[in-house]
């Protein structure tokens, strides 16, 4: 019942805040405020909703907004994947080694810094021009951030565990994986969070800047309606980005937190 | 209940307050003025544009009063040479004194893509602005607000590819070869397709082999072989045609020579209509860069090399292979083709949509 309750206040704010934010939206356009000019580069939301369609139907050179949502996903999930098992590798080898743990920090802390378009130069001449480029740089983001906070997590799982798996017989990757994991499950879960974002926001910025026309993703779509001055159509490409990312949090992160963190007691 | 009355309470409240924020921006001209300006010089680039909301709306309103200012966005290269004798001579400033008695702040924003400055001349930040012929008619048959008052310069073009097997569009079209070029639907992309055509081919034959980058990393992808092909603009072009394990196919050279228009000038129509002393002035600041760059080369290279961050010499000799002028040419040709290239949904009816009445050329 407690439950419930708290599920319809949070909803209800929710619903309270986004319908506020559309009434802000709709009045700063149909006022004008934004000049003369206000229609073209602050559309009312009716505009934006017919936009949203268009951006299906018809799309952008014969090919219609699923095309190119296609493209950056699986781009997407490339690289995530690569980047998810690089950082448990980087993190589980360097509980293993000591010498492996410090490159590892150093190496995690340098590149973290390191924006993936401004890397965009090297990685061209090493990688080439094709779509690998962009998974390189969706791994660039995720890697970093992830296997940070699996390192954290692996450094705070308690001494007392550790001893206890190892009078069990654990050692090496057994220990890893029946220990170390287990117990930095929330850590983990945020570095997914965490990982996930940097990798979205990454695979767009790099295909704003470097576009494949061979293999058109989002970041390209958004960058020709903003060439054409398209700005309904790219408001409308946005609101796409938006609920991918809420479809990704709580159809994919939530349940996953809620399967183990939050099952097992670890947060709230 | 009272919690959603209160959370009520305060979305309406930032409502409220958001809606008296542009109010008093408007009603403070000068001083959200100044506070834009500000911003803009220490801004490098597109932060200027994104400053649309409060500050610069009313620019160009301020007619009467005795302070005039003046926002100028324009790119890197080259080709917007003539911009930094008009920048660093002040022609502007002195010209605009001497014709009204009055003084003009002019602030210089140097932006990364002529996407940016439409969108900057649309929120009102922006009154003047230089860009190539591409994205200026995108902008005046998007009805930004501007029009072309002045052609800048004309440039070489070509595409380089460092494939002996590549001899001419035959071989690249249904191949993987890349084309490197610096945006998809920019000048170079519309040459491209205009190349094609005049070849007999559809001028869309290539987009899929197109990849977006900028010039320098495209010049470098093409040296380190990552890409085969390059269609760029000077000075890179002739970088490329001094290597000897490069060669060019000939048809995008050919298609668009260093006479026709390639970057213009455009002004804000509120600008053109509500002050039309600073528009003279800025008109007759750009022609007589544009003279001063004709007559004395030199004098014109020793300035601008170190913007462009070549040597003197080359910076001479690039001067003097580049075209400035302030008529355009080919301009409603291109305008034409890019409408029924599918570039732009629409077609401009005439020369005269496109600039301003002082306007002379084609």
């Amino acid at each position: 019942m407690e439950d419930k309750k708290r599920w319809a206040h949070t909803l209800a704010a929710r619903v309270i805040f986004v319908a506020a934010f559309l009434g802000l939206w709709e009045y700063v356009a149909k006022s004008g405020m934004m000049g003369e000019k206000s229609e073209l580069i602050f559309p009312s939301l009716e505009v934006i909703g017919g936009a949203l369609v268009k951006n299906f139907v018809q799309g952008y050179a014969g090919m219609s907004l699923w095309v190119y949502i296609g493209n950056s996903m699986r781009l997407l999930l490339e690289g995530l994947l690569i980047g998810i098992i690089l950082a448990f590798l980087l993190s589980g080898l360097s509980m293993v080694s000591r010498v492996f743990y410090d490159i590892c920090n150093l190496v995690i802390s340098v590149f973290d810094l390191l924006p993936g378009v401004a890397l965009l130069p090297v990685v061209i001449i090493i990688f080439g021009v094709k779509p690998g480029v962009i998974v390189f740089l969706v791994i660039h983001a995720v890697l970093w951030p992830m296997a940070r906070n699996v390192l954290d997590g692996f450094l705070a799982v308690p001494r007392i565990y550790i001893e206890a798996g190892q009078n069990m017989g654990l050692k090496g990757a057994s220990l890893l994986w029946g220990v170390y994991i287990p117990a930095a499950t929330s850590y983990i879960v945020s570095g997914l969070k965490v990982g996930w974002a940097r990798a979205w926001r990454g695979l767009i910025s790099a295909e704003m800047i470097f576009g494949v026309a061979s293999c058109p993703g989002i970041g390209l779509f958004i960058n020709q309606m903003r060439t054409n001055m398209n700005n309904a159509e790219m408001y409308a490409t946005l609101v796409v980005i938006i609920i991918i990312g809420l479809v990704v949090q709580y159809g994919v992160l939530s349940p996953i937190e809620k399967c183990t963190v939050k099952k097992w007691g670890m947060s709230r | 209940m009272k919690k959603y009355v209160r959370l009520l309470a305060i979305c309406l409240g930032i409502t409220v307050m958001a809606a008296g924020c542009g109010n008093s921006g408007q009603a403070q001209k000068t001083s959200g003025n100044q506070a834009a300006q500000g911003q803009a010089e220490d801004s490098t680039g597109s932060q200027a544009a994104e400053d649309e909301a409060d500050g610069g709306n009313q620019d160009a309103d301020n007619t009467g009063g005795e302070e005039a200012t003046l926002n100028i966005a324009y790119q890197y290269g080259l080709a917007y040479a003539p911009l930094s004798i008009v920048k660093e001579q002040e022609l502007i400033e002195k010209a605009y004194e001497e014709a009204t008695g009055n003084k003009v702040t002019v602030t210089w924003n140097q932006m990364s893509s002529g996407a940016d400055i439409n969108t900057g001349i649309s929120a009102g930040s922006i009154d003047a602005g230089f860009m190539g012929v591409g994205p200026a008619v995108t902008g005046v048959m998007k009805g930004v607000g501007y029009k072309i008052f002045t052609n800048l310069s004309g440039q070489e073009h070509g595409i380089m590819t460092n494939d002996d097997r590549i001899q001419s569009f035959e071989d690249l079209i249904g191949s993987s070869n890349q084309i490197a070029l610096v945006n998809i639907g920019s000048f170079q992309h519309i040459l491209l397709a205009m190349a094609l055509e005049n070849a007999g081919y559809d001028p869309h034959a290539l987009d899929s082999n197109i990849v977006a980058m900028a010039h320098p990393d495209g010049m470098a992808a093409l040296e380190s072989g990552n890409v085969s092909c390059h269609l760029t603009s000077s000075p890179y072009i002739f970088k490329e045609r001094e290597e000897g394990n490069l060669h060019e196919i000939m048809d995008v050279a050919e298609a668009w020579g260093v006479d026709g228009s390639f970057i213009v000038g455009v002004a804000s129509e509120r600008m053109h209509d509500n002050n039309p002393e600073l528009y003279q002035v800025l008109c007759d600041a750009i022609a007589e860069a544009v003279d001063f760059m004709n007559n004395s080369p030199e004098e014109a290279a020793k300035i601008t090399c170190e913007f462009d961050g070549n040597s003197e010499e080359d910076e001479l000799a690039y001067i003097q292979k580049s075209k400035y002028t302030i008529e355009t040419k080919g301009l409603f040709e291109l305008a034409s083709f890019m409408a029924r290239t599918e570039f732009i949904e629409e077609a401009p009816g005439s020369y005269e949509d496109l600039v301003f009445e002082n306007v002379k050329g084609d």
